[in-house]
């Protein structure tokens, strides 16, 4: 099986204008300007096979975006080579737009002050979809993202989360093969993250496309992706499995402990490093291969109450990673 | 050829252009007021001059008619390019329209067509209350009525791709609006805006032949008047059509250069 996308030693240099703050400063560039050159994506490599969901992750400005700009062709790239679907995605030929979407959280293709129908219809029309296959794609649509009351207002009218989801719907109606999706909760509220990560798990299940996203909610990556690809500095620090990333970087447990009664804090540290302690709550974190022995010396040792063994939440995952990178 | 689906894909746009201008009527119609103050300015001011006389055969009445079509020409030749697709090329709202499988060449003409269509509402009462008002003698020349039909499409034409070009100046400078302005300057002096062509100096009578502003407003209306005949009216239309493939030639070199340019900013 081929891969949906296929990315080879991608680098995209952004020239930035670059000047101190102040009026000397400010009259030196009318005379000669200074550029920068930004190394948004620096040699990147990779695949995505048909129908897996990837996790794009790094810090602002690490480059997820640019890279996401370039595979589904918005950005022409400085050097390197992708194709999605077999395509060159910068040469924007139509069989290509046809089958893609990018959905990016802050950036609307609908319009401000129409119904977001008046937007489905004019997609309707440049994707050239049938009358019945266009139904069915709003049908189920509607159903999924529960749009019903949303679609006849305006767009200016609907709260962010009522947005967003028509926003995705208005990407979705040509039923895209390979989804780009930036950032699709943010701005969102609990909930409303829920259903869009619900939605997304639903539309991979139904419809087998392929899904690059980038978020800055561990959640989402965690719900959706199995495999994320970490980069920094545009470049890539770690391509595998979710489950890779945090043995790699934190192999860690944390054992949480209810006391029956306090005790010395050094008894405690005797086990581990101690993440926080309180009179009768001590959370200690330990090597994962010893997390068993640790946990049964614990029992046998200590006034236990309770007892809970965890794996570091994702967001530490991810700080180890960069701060790895920069020390 | 244009395939059909591209053709249902520009009427779409098309509509949702018109209905969502529809929501900015009272900007709109003040858009409209503005368009004509000029050309009413200049038919005072020639029509004051000339007194019972001509000016290189233009009477009162002549420059009354003149900037009567001038203001139709005017604002069915209009560029909105810049106003329009600069700005969206530098915020980065150009990206939603460059993931379609629609060049978005089609939205931008959407736009134009639906921004002149919904301006031409309050317009035309404006046009036809002023002809009324100033009755001015009427001599039709029926083909140069029936040509204007082609030249005004082909003006339009040269307008838009003219415009858009100074548009997507936006992909390399932030300023584009500048050179659009010292582009709107020769056109006001060599595109038949301030006089007629024929009552410039003979110098400028010369640059205005050749040069591209005056087919994009002041060749329909000599055309429409009459005011151009025989080898004139033929060589001209053929200029006119040579610049309209130009322009499509500007318009075609910028965008496949500039497109490679675009930062996509924002998110």
């Amino acid at each position: 099986m081929s891969a949906d996308i296929r990315v080879r030693s991608l680098v995209k240099h952004y020239q930035v204008a670059d000047r101190e703050g102040g009026l000397r400063a400010s009259l030196r560039s009318v005379v000669r300007r200074r550029h920068r050159s930004v190394r948004a994506v620096d040699d990147i490599t990779f695949d995505v096979q048909p129908g897996e969901i990837v996790g794009f992750l790094g810090p602002n400005g690490a480059g997820k975006t640019t890279a996401l700009k370039l595979l589904s062709g918005l950005l022409h790239p400085t050097s390197g080579e992708a194709t999605v679907l077999g395509f060159t995605p910068w040469e924007r030929r139509r069989e290509f737009l046809s089958q893609i979407t990018l959905i990016m959280g802050q950036r609307q293709q609908l319009y401000w002050d129409l119904p977001a129908l008046d937007t489905f219809l004019v997609n309707k029309a440049v994707f050239g979809l049938e009358d019945a296959a266009y139904r069915e794609a709003v049908d189920l649509l509607v159903g999924l993202l529960e749009l019903d009351e949303i679609l006849t207002k305006p767009v200016r009218q609907l709260s962010l989360g009522e947005r967003m989801k028509a926003e995705l719907a208005a990407g979705l109606l040509h039923r895209p093969r390979v989804l780009f999706l930036d950032e699709p909760t943010i701005g969102l509220d609990v909930t409303m993250q829920q259903r869009i990560r619900d939605f997304v798990t639903r539309y991979n299940a139904t419809t087998g496309a392929t899904i690059l996203l980038t978020s800055h909610y561990m959640a989402d990556v965690k719900a959706l992706a199995e495999r994320v690809v970490v980069i920094d500095h545009g470049k890539l620090l770690y391509d595998g499995l979710l489950t890779g990333l945090i043995d790699r970087y934190a192999p860690h447990k944390t054992i949480t402990l209810h006391l029956e009664r306090p005790v010395d804090r050094a008894d405690v540290a005797a086990y581990g490093e101690v993440v926080s302690a309180d009179e009768v709550q001590v959370s200690v974190r330990t090597d994962k291969a010893q997390a068993a022995a640790v946990t049964a010396r614990m029992l046998a040792e200590l006034p236990v109450a309770d007892l809970s063994v965890e794996d570091p939440p994702l967001e530490y995952v991810i700080d180890q990673v960069f701060h790895r990178r920069e020390s | 050829m244009i395939r059909s689906r591209t053709l249902a894909g520009f009427s779409s746009l098309l509509r949702a252009e018109l209905a969502d201008l529809f929501q900015y009527r009272i900007e709109m119609f003040l858009y409209g007021l503005w368009q004509v103050v000029n050309p009413i300015i200049y038919l005072v001011i020639w029509s004051t001059v000339v007194g019972g006389g001509d000016i290189a055969g233009y009477t009162r009445d002549d420059f009354i008619l003149y900037y009567l079509v001038f203001m139709a020409v005017s604002h069915l030749t209009l560029a909105i390019e810049v106003y329009t697709m600069a700005p969206s090329i530098q915020s980065g709202r150009l990206s939603p329209h460059l993931l379609r499988p629609l060049h978005p060449f089609w939205r931008a003409g959407a736009l134009n067509i639906a921004y002149k269509a919904v301006n031409l509402m309050f317009l035309i009462p404006i046009w036809v209350g002023l002809a009324l008002i100033l009755r001015p003698a009427v001599d039709p020349d029926w083909l140069g009525i029936a040509l204007f039909v082609p030249s005004m499409v082909m003006a339009a034409l040269i307008s838009f791709l003219i415009g858009s070009c100074f548009a997507m100046f936006a992909f390399w400078t932030t300023r584009s609006m500048s050179f659009w302005d010292i582009w709107m300057s020769l056109t006001l002096l060599l595109g038949g805006q301030v006089a007629p062509v024929a009552v410039l100096p003979g110098f400028l009578q010369q640059a205005a032949v050749v040069l591209p502003m005056r087919y994009t407003v002041g060749f329909p209306i000599e055309v429409a008047l009459g005011r151009v005949q025989g080898a004139e009216l033929v060589g001209g239309l053929a200029i006119q059509a040579g610049w309209t493939v130009a322009a499509a030639a500007a318009f075609v070199l910028l965008w496949r250069s500039g497109v490679k340019r675009y930062g996509a900013v924002g998110a």
